[in-house]
């Protein structure tokens, strides 16, 4: 039985805006296990972000705050702990790869300069040795001539090598968990393909645990053991990968499958989507969040927000219908 | 980077032949007679004289004979004497200063230098640190104080700032005289044994080992210097800030912090140069506008620069002088661009290399 690596308990973040307080993350709860992947899927500024920036307190503050909760990795709560402890945790063991490679390099420090930062700060490397060592890890990830490419600027780099960077920079320290926030979005089909095949041989060699964030959950299926659903801020339903595909018990996750275009299906029918859209919740619901969308909405859906209640063997879904039969759970 | 400074510098002719293009059609709005300035220095009042001016020096030849003619001036068969040229940095002679164009400039600009660089350096260091610090504590102290300076130093005309310095600090407290000089300083400069190494003021006195004219040269200055600073620093700051908030927000940022690298490091190393550029840009409008003369800071603590000069000859209409400083500041201002656009390359490698 692997260990467990992060525990996250009833986290609670929100944002001030002109409009009022926007209750971003609203009590979420998950945990990770050593090696394992955990797919987290939704629509955008359905938390997920925010979720992990927060884990890593990395949310601008202000306008965000995290209000509530703990985040306990190998026993110490990252939530509490001091602004220079947290400094070590992040990149040395806990490090992150973001959205748009476009914009999240440096665009005036050479490639080498951005990716020896890290080995020089956590692993106490000196210049020589961070040279090599980025230069590997160039090469680990694939790019050519990493030695001359590391005096190269970001603008040099096509889209997909920039992403090849932030992910060489991320393991650069032998990280325990690598939190992938959209890595493939930005980038070509043919391209994201080459990057989920390059986290996935790169985790098994390095036996890390990936937290990998998508909107896409085709991706997930491929890649994910655990798979953790996302809806104004809640957890809605979480289950295992198979399980989750076989037999999925929320109707957000019956659509977001639904939607999902399929080779087998005819070329003139429309895809599926939701009706309407995500809520941005400026107090906390105390109805189904999901309701207004949800075609099984019954009157409870209305009058009470539901918690995640267990609906099988390691599932559990935050729902009062079954969908099966259209009745309440019991 | 070298072929990008020479693409820069192959601008430059382009550049002046277009502004003297545009100057010399401004010429043309006087009559010959005012024109002929720009090779003698008494305009007779007799007419024949004029007629035999006017003759020699082609002012009733075609408008680009007339146009080359100003360029290289004109070279007497005899004597093989230049007259005019001002390729030849001869801009005519100066009616309001009774010199030549090119000795006014040469006398007044040393001094405008020198008040620009006492002025710009503190401004721009300082300038860009307040800046940065009231983006990065957004609406902290320093922020609300900063604002606070920069709406007062946006709104404050220089004329009233400057009236109220020579009250304070002339008037009642008698610290800070206007002028360039005291009469004593002013008997060890002109003297003999005074080097004029740079011809500006403040640092040919520390090179003569002379620190009570340094001193007095600077007494003289604090407050054109202040009134000068106090204006430009509040553009500064509001620049510096405005990009630094802009540049914090940018999800490099964000990497840089997920990197684990300590807060001042983020501030210093990542985000900062790149708030640069919008500043860089904004330093060399200053400079060049400081460089162009301040005519009110110049005129109300009557200091002898460039500024005042062109404010004398503008109001005594004496056009041949304020084209010769048009001419002038034209340079400056490509100089000051090339200056810029090099410091771009310098900060950016996207511009530098490609």
């Amino acid at each position: 039985m692997p260990g467990l690596l992060l525990d996250v308990q009833k986290l609670e973040t929100t944002f001030k805006t002109p409009e009022g307080v926007v209750h971003a993350v609203n009590g979420v709860s998950f945990d990770l296990k050593e090696g394992e992947t955990l797919g987290v899927v939704g629509e955008s500024g359905c938390g997920k972000s925010v979720t992990m920036l927060s884990v890593l307190r990395l949310i601008p503050s202000p306008p965000g705050k995290i209000v509530a909760g703990e985040a306990s990795f190998l026993g110490k709560d990252l939530l509490k702990m001091s602004s220079e402890d947290i400094r070590h945790v992040r990149g040395a063991q806990i490090s992150m790869v973001f959205q748009d490679p476009m914009t999240s390099l440096n665009p005036v420090l050479t490639i080498g300069r951005q990716l020896t930062e890290p080995l020089m700060l956590h692993v106490g490397m000196n210049q020589k040795q961070a040279d090599a060592r980025a230069a590997e890890l160039l090469s680990m990830v694939g790019i050519p001539n990493s030695k001359e490419r590391l005096k190269d600027y970001p603008h040099q780099y096509s889209g997909g090598m920039r992403q090849r960077v932030m992910i060489a920079m991320a393991l650069s320290c032998n990280p325990q968990i690598l939190i992938a926030d959209e890595p493939t979005t930005a980038l070509d089909v043919t391209i994201q393909a080459q990057i989920i095949e390059l986290v996935k041989r790169l985790r098994d060699e390095l036996g890390m645990a990936v937290i990998w964030i998508t909107h896409d959950l085709g991706v997930v299926a491929g890649l994910a053991e655990r798979v953790i659903v996302m809806y104004g801020g809640y957890i809605i339903e979480e289950a295992p990968v198979k399980e989750l595909y076989a037999n999925p018990q929320h109707p957000y996750t019956l659509g977001l499958l639904g939607s999902l275009p399929r080779v087998d299906e005819d070329e003139g029918a429309r895809l599926f989507s939701i009706e309407g859209a995500p809520p941005v919740l400026y107090e906390k619901p105390a109805a189904c969040p999901f309701a207004p969308r949800c075609k099984w909405a019954a009157e409870k859906c209305w009058k009470e927000n539901p918690v995640l209640m267990n609906v099988g063997p390691e599932h559990k879904a935050a729902c009062f219908v079954d969908t099966k039969t259209g009745r309440y759970r019991s | 980077m070298g072929t990008y400074i020479i693409r820069r510098l192959l601008l430059v002719p382009v550049l002046l032949f277009g502004v003297t293009v545009l100057i010399f059609g401004m010429l043309q709005f006087l009559s010959p007679v005012e024109r002929s300035a720009l090779y003698v220095r008494d305009i007779p009042k007799n007419d024949n004289a004029i007629n035999g001016i006017i003759k020699t020096y082609g002012l009733d030849q075609p408008l680009y004979v007339q146009y080359w003619r100003w360029m290289v001036g004109r070279t007497d068969t005899v004597t093989g004497k230049r007259t005019g040229g001002i390729l030849f940095g001869d801009f005519g002679y100066s009616r309001t200063a009774s010199t030549t164009v090119n000795n006014l400039i040469l006398t007044r600009f040393p001094n405008t230098l020198d008040l620009t660089l006492w002025a710009v350096v503190p401004v721009i260091s300082v300038g860009i640190w307040l800046g940065v610090q009231a983006a990065v504590h957004q609406n902290g102290f320093i922020d609300q104080a900063a604002r606070i300076f920069s709406i007062i130093g946006t709104s404050f005309p220089t004329f009233v700032f400057g009236l109220l310095m020579l009250l304070i600090f002339y008037a009642n407290l008698q610290w800070f005289p206007p002028g360039r000089l005291s009469d004593w300083a002013s008997q060890i400069v002109y003297s003999s044994s005074f080097h004029h190494y740079t011809s500006l003021l403040t640092i040919d006195s520390l090179l003569n080992g002379r620190l009570d004219i340094f001193w007095d040269a600077m007494r003289h200055m604090l407050m054109p210097i202040l009134t000068l600073s106090y204006i430009s620093w509040a553009t500064f700051v509001r620049v510096t800030r405005s990009s630094m908030l802009e540049t914090l927000r940018m999800e490099y940022v964000t990497t840089a912090r997920a990197k684990g690298l300590p807060e001042n490091v983020v501030i210093n190393k990542h985000a900062r140069p790149n708030a640069m550029l919008p500043v860089v840009t904004l330093a060399g409008f200053q400079v060049i506008t400081l460089l162009g003369g301040v005519v009110i800071t110049e005129t109300v603590f009557n200091y002898p620069g460039i500024g005042q000069a062109a404010a004398n000859a503008a109001a005594q209409l004496d056009v041949i002088t304020v084209l010769g400083f048009a001419i002038f500041n034209g340079l400056i201002l490509i100089l000051a661009n090339l200056v810029v656009d090099v410091m771009y390359a310098f900060i950016d490698p996207r511009v530098r290399l490609s």
